[in-house]
């Protein structure tokens, strides 16, 4: 059974929205940099099975990213990154 | 506050040679061996053992699949250090009847060149091979080098220093005609380049965790099959590893391994893209705008996320000083905490100046465009601040050639 286009978009959402939940300046701009990217890369795609089996794979991904981002918020340090703070020269 | 410079945020960080972050996947992966899943996997009883000895065979399936090998052929040490002792002292000291003669080059890491050293008080030859202008060995003098009682040969894929990628199918053929086993420290370059050890012909390869964000304190020692290549353990104990390596092996870590490994060809293709553009990125930032910035190390054959730059007429350790905001290192983590400038470099040609002012920039799979930018205007900034307090800058501003001037004694 295929994702339909609104589950698609639903979970791209969830990890756009996961991906900023990252305390860690570094992992957060690479889970959403790559969650888009992963996407983009989908989009034409006509092979239904070759959807589905990226769809799966992404679930799988914003569970991983559901788990790290609290194990993260957990253990970040209180000092944030420089890119963190919005200080110019 | 931290050795005496105060900080509001933690630096954006450039050093990926060094280390890299342990990708949040890896760590997912791991921490259930840390909880509940702690058993040992040479534990042959009970199900602690079995479900810990699934989990490191898993890793190490992942593992042999990043570099084209066979799972038995991947033997599990506590990092590139431990797999470069046991390749090159161990299959000497295994051969040691018939061979006598081992060749390496000058830009080695430490541990290799180390290990050579130690063999050499043991009583073996090494010719320690000098390397281009460039950072490339010169096959024609690594031809010129090999005797009848050559063991081995060990030459790294990729310097972690300056980055560059030495011609190993080239080497590897060379190896074979001669029936001399290859060695190879990928350290640097598993999980970044593309790396079969049939195209490679390589015999013997050290591979580690944290460079291609896995854990550290783990890694692995390839050690081909067919023809075997035998070694002399370097650590006696149960046995372990086919009793080449003994001792516990870290389930945790060798899961992380496994997993980074996975990832790393997953990604490696979307990875080399992207890091490709930020390092073409900051060498188009900083090169547009100063003069007397020079790349160490071919730029064709290198890994595009090591750059490794000289910036004339400028102190390297004040350099690096005002770069507090940027985690840079200059040279290698290893010998960084002597002053001695980089051999590495001096193996290169590049004049003692010059590698006093080299800096290393190390960009992976996290970084972003905007540390990029960031690090261009700090390195601009710091550069063009010392290079204005410099008399010897003012002198070459004026036309002065350096070399023509005879300094005087006070």
């Amino acid at each position: 059974m295929a994702a339909s286009a609104g589950e698609v978009r639903h979970l791209f959402r969830a990890l756009l929205r996961e991906a900023s939940r990252f305390s860690n300046y570094n992992v957060r701009e690479y889970v959403k940099r790559r969650a888009i990217d992963a996407f983009h890369q989908y989009r034409d795609q006509s092979d239904p099975a070759v959807v589905d089996a990226a769809f799966k794979r992404g679930l799988q991904q914003l569970e991983i990213a559901r788990r790290q981002s609290l194990v993260y918020s957990l253990y970040g340090p209180r000092v944030k990154s420089i890119m963190d703070l919005r200080s110019s020269k | 506050m931290m050795k005496g410079v105060q900080m509001a945020g933690r630096p954006l960080y450039l050093d990926m040679q060094a280390t890299s972050p342990v990708d949040p996947r890896v760590l997912d992966a791991m921490l259930p061996y840390y909880m509940d899943q702690f058993g040992n996997p040479h534990s042959r009883t009970h199900m602690y053992g079995w479900e810990s000895d699934e989990a490191v065979e898993k890793a190490r399936e992942q593992i042999a699949k990043l570099i084209g090998a066979n799972a038995k052929e991947i033997i599990f040490t506590s990092g590139a250090t431990e797999a470069n002792n046991i390749a090159i002292k161990g299959v000497m000291h295994f051969y040691k009847e018939k061979k006598k003669h081992v060749i390496t080059t000058q830009t080695e890491h430490k541990c290799v060149l180390d290990s050579c050293r130690h063999l050499q008080q043991e009583g073996f030859e090494v010719t320690y091979l000098p390397v281009r202008k460039d950072g490339l060995v010169d096959m024609d003098e690594l031809k010129a080098a090999i005797r009848p009682d050559t063991g081995i040969i060990s030459i790294m894929t990729v310097n972690n220093e300056i980055g560059v990628i030495q011609p190993m199918a080239e080497i590897g053929e060379l190896c074979r005609k001669n029936k001399i086993f290859l060695h190879t420290d990928a350290a640097q370059a598993a999980g970044k380049i593309p790396i079969n050890v049939d195209d490679m012909k390589v015999d013997l390869m050290s591979l580690s965790a944290h460079k291609i964000y896995g854990p550290k304190g783990v890694g692995a020692l390839y050690m081909r099959r067919r023809p075997r290549v035998r070694v002399e353990a370097q650590m006696s104990g149960g046995g372990q590893e086919r009793g080449i390596r003994s001792g516990t092996v870290p389930t945790p870590l060798a899961v992380g391994m496994g997993a980074a490994c996975e990832i790393a060809m997953e990604e490696m293709k979307h990875d080399e893209k992207y890091i490709r553009e930020l390092t073409d990125r900051l060498y188009k930032g900083i090169t547009s705008q100063l003069d007397g910035v020079i790349v160490n190390g071919s730029m064709e054959h290198r890994y595009a996320g090591n750059l490794n730059l000289s910036f004339a007429y400028v102190e390297g350790e004040s350099l690096l000083m005002g770069l507090k905001e940027v985690a840079v290192s200059s040279g290698s983590a290893c010998t960084s905490a002597s002053l001695e400038p980089s051999y590495v470099l001096r193996a290169l040609g590049v004049e003692e100046d010059m590698a006093h002012t080299s800096i290393r920039f190390g960009i992976g799979r996290f970084t972003t465009k905007e540390e990029i930018d960031r690090a261009i205007e700090l390195t601009v900034d710091q550069v063009q601040k010392l290079r204005e307090m410099s008399p010897l800058w003012e002198m070459v501003q004026e036309g002065i050639d350096l070399k023509s001037i005879q300094w005087a004694q006070h």
